[in-house]
């Protein structure tokens, strides 16, 4: 079992590797954490998260770019395959903050938006899931009733495919009107967000995650309303 | 022709390029792809695939609406099926251009064994030709150039064989991969000036180069000046020396952190800057002080907006234009004019150059 100051430079190391994107560190110091008794789910949350979490902040701050956020996402992904089997074998769940149905709608391929909002979710601790590319309407709408998530975020970067939002929503509502629906991509600003009848509109990967929580607690204060 | 015009549209254009002023703001939008065929009852596929109805298609809609027309396909996804992937033509009621199905290079190993492509059996190329064969029998009133010769970009191009994603790893995880790609990228782009010149001539031929991925939306300034700068300023000597007079240079997105790598860049005398509306007008004009500056209505705002707004936005474009760009300025939407626009909403934008655009 790693001292309490051991724990905390292995941890970060894990962060820094991420930030860092430095994917064989990222892979060392999680072989590290395992082999010293650091809990797999720290090592995730408190390490690599936190690394990835940071690069998100230096996104916004524009310090760092696509590349270096997608180089991050590859170093964090390579210390989560260390560390996941231990974390399924503890039998042990993380808090779920939220989830998420996420994808691009239909007739559009363009996804590299939409997997940077994905791993931030999934680092927030949402639940994601994933529908990917070019998805067929109703399957937004299958997906979101068989997860019961809590948030759709549709992406687009086409005005043609832009045009599959307000159907998309539409057809969500009309099975569930309490879902929350989050709009992203460059054809997208708040006033076609607004107009399309979404709740709300990401302007880049980094402040999805925190407009999806405005609107799940914008969605409770509604319900404790009534 | 309107009671006020003392020009036809290709007399604005040779104008503007001889830096002088036109009777009146030409529009010249970037309507190429599928509002041309829409518009005339076809496809969208159509505008990519099928040469006699997309030349067609662009010359009425042109002559429809009163605008400037500049004969050219071409895509976005260029450089995927041109080096030996897949295309997957747009279909459904939501695709907007051809994208790529499959990419040509999925390793760094591919990169080094990838060749460039002969160019006239290139993937689109053939159409393209065909294309611009027709294109070639006629110019009329409103062409200043009988086409637009597509070399596209580097980095555009890059990101086509390898996927925009791994282009972006590599330029930090595998440089020199990257590098090669771009390298044989620019090498295509100088093929693609030599092949229209040679096929047909340089009289009537506008080079048209573009960039939708090297943006301040997915890469740095810093990459954008080791990564597309050299290759950009390399292709665009190459095509001006090639005897190209002008070069249309369409900066997509948000570029305003690269203007000044872009204003390094030549253009020709003067150059066509075709801006985003991420860029603003009096930006433009002021890194591009001697180049015609083309734009930059926001599409999205024609597609999904009232034809009172797009009235609106187009009379403060078209009155920073004119008062901001000192090299020339040409009202554009700041990309493709969106396939879906409503017809109102489209002569919306040329009613307000009609009512605020003459000099």
């Amino acid at each position: 079992m790693a001292s309490e100051e051991r724990t905390s430079e292995i941890l970060d190391k894990l962060r820094q590797a991420v930030y860092d994107f430095e994917e064989d560190d990222a892979v060392k110091w999680a072989k590290t954490a395992l082999e010293e008794g650091v809990d797999p789910f720290v090592a995730t949350l408190e390490g690599l998260a936190t690394g990835m979490i940071e690069a998100g902040e230096a996104y916004n701050r524009k310090e760092y770019f696509v590349p270096e956020l997608l180089m991050c996402a590859d170093a964090l992904y390579a210390g989560l395959d260390v560390l996941k089997p231990a974390i399924d074998a503890s039998g042990r769940t993380a808090e779920v903050k939220g989830s998420i149905v996420l994808g691009v709608v239909e007739g559009d391929v363009h996804d590299i938006g939409k997997n940077l909002v994905k791993m931030m979710f999934e680092v927030a601790g949402w639940t994601v899931y994933d529908l990917g590319k070019d998805v067929p309407l109703d399957k937004f709408v299958e997906e979101q009733l068989r997860t019961d998530s809590d948030v759709v975020g549709l992406s687009a970067l086409m005005t043609t495919s832009m045009l599959a939002m307000p159907e998309v929503i539409k057809r969500i509502r009309a099975k569930n009107p309490k879902v929350r629906i989050l709009l992203g991509g460059a054809p997208i600003n708040p006033e076609i967000a607004d107009k399309y009848g979404a709740d709300g509109y990401a302007k880049t990967a980094g402040t999805a995650v925190d407009e999806a929580i405005n609107l799940l607690k914008m969605l409770k204060e509604e319900e404790g309303r009534k | 022709m309107n009671k006020k015009a003392t020009m036809t549209n290709r007399e604005r254009i040779e104008a503007i390029l001889a830096h002088k002023k036109p009777d009146r703001v030409p529009i010249w939008p970037f309507a190429y792809g599928g509002f041309a065929t829409v518009y005339t009852g076809t496809s969208i596929s159509d505008a990519y695939n099928k040469p006699k109805v997309a030349y067609e298609a662009q010359k009425k809609t042109c002559l429809d609406f009163d605008w400037v027309f500049t004969p050219w396909i071409g895509y976005a996804a260029y450089g995927g099926w041109e080096f030996g992937g897949e295309i997957k033509w747009p279909s459904g009621e939501y695709a907007q251009a051809p994208t790529v199905a499959r990419l040509p290079v999925e390793t760094v190993d591919d990169v080094w064994k990838l060749k460039a492509p002969e160019v006239a059996t290139a993937g689109i190329i053939p159409i393209v030709t065909e294309f611009m064969e027709i294109a070639a029998k006629e110019q009329l009133d409103n062409e200043p150039f009988k086409f637009m010769c597509a070399c596209m970009g580097p980095f555009n191009t890059a990101g086509m064989i390898a996927g925009p994603d791994m282009l972006c790893k590599w330029v930090i995880k595998k440089p020199d991969a990257a590098h090669r790609l771009i390298r044989l990228a620019t090498d295509h782009m100088k093929d693609l000036a030599d092949y229209w010149a040679d096929k047909f001539g340089l009289e009537s031929s506008l080079a048209f180069t573009g960039e939708a991925i090297a943006t301040g939306q997915l890469i740095s300034a810093k990459q954008f000046e080791q990564f597309v700068l050299p290759y950009f300023q390399e292709a665009h000597q190459y095509i001006l020396d090639r005897g190209y007079k002008h070069i249309y240079c369409h900066q997509c997105g948000e570029q305003n952190a690269n203007l000044e790598h872009w204003a390094k860049i030549p253009y020709g005398n003067p150059g066509i800057i075709s801006i985003g509306h991420e860029v603003e007008l009096e930006t433009a004009g002021k890194y591009f002080p001697n180049d015609v500056i083309l734009g930059n209505l926001e599409p999205a705002i024609i597609q999904s907006s009232t034809p009172d707004k797009v009235y609106e936005a187009t009379r403060k474009n078209i009155q920073d234009g004119m008062a901001k760009c000192p090299g020339g300025y040409v009202f554009s939407p700041g990309c493709e004019l969106p396939p879906m626009a409503s017809v109102e909403n489209v002569k919306a934008m040329g009613q307000a150059v009609e009512d605020y655009g003459w000099y």
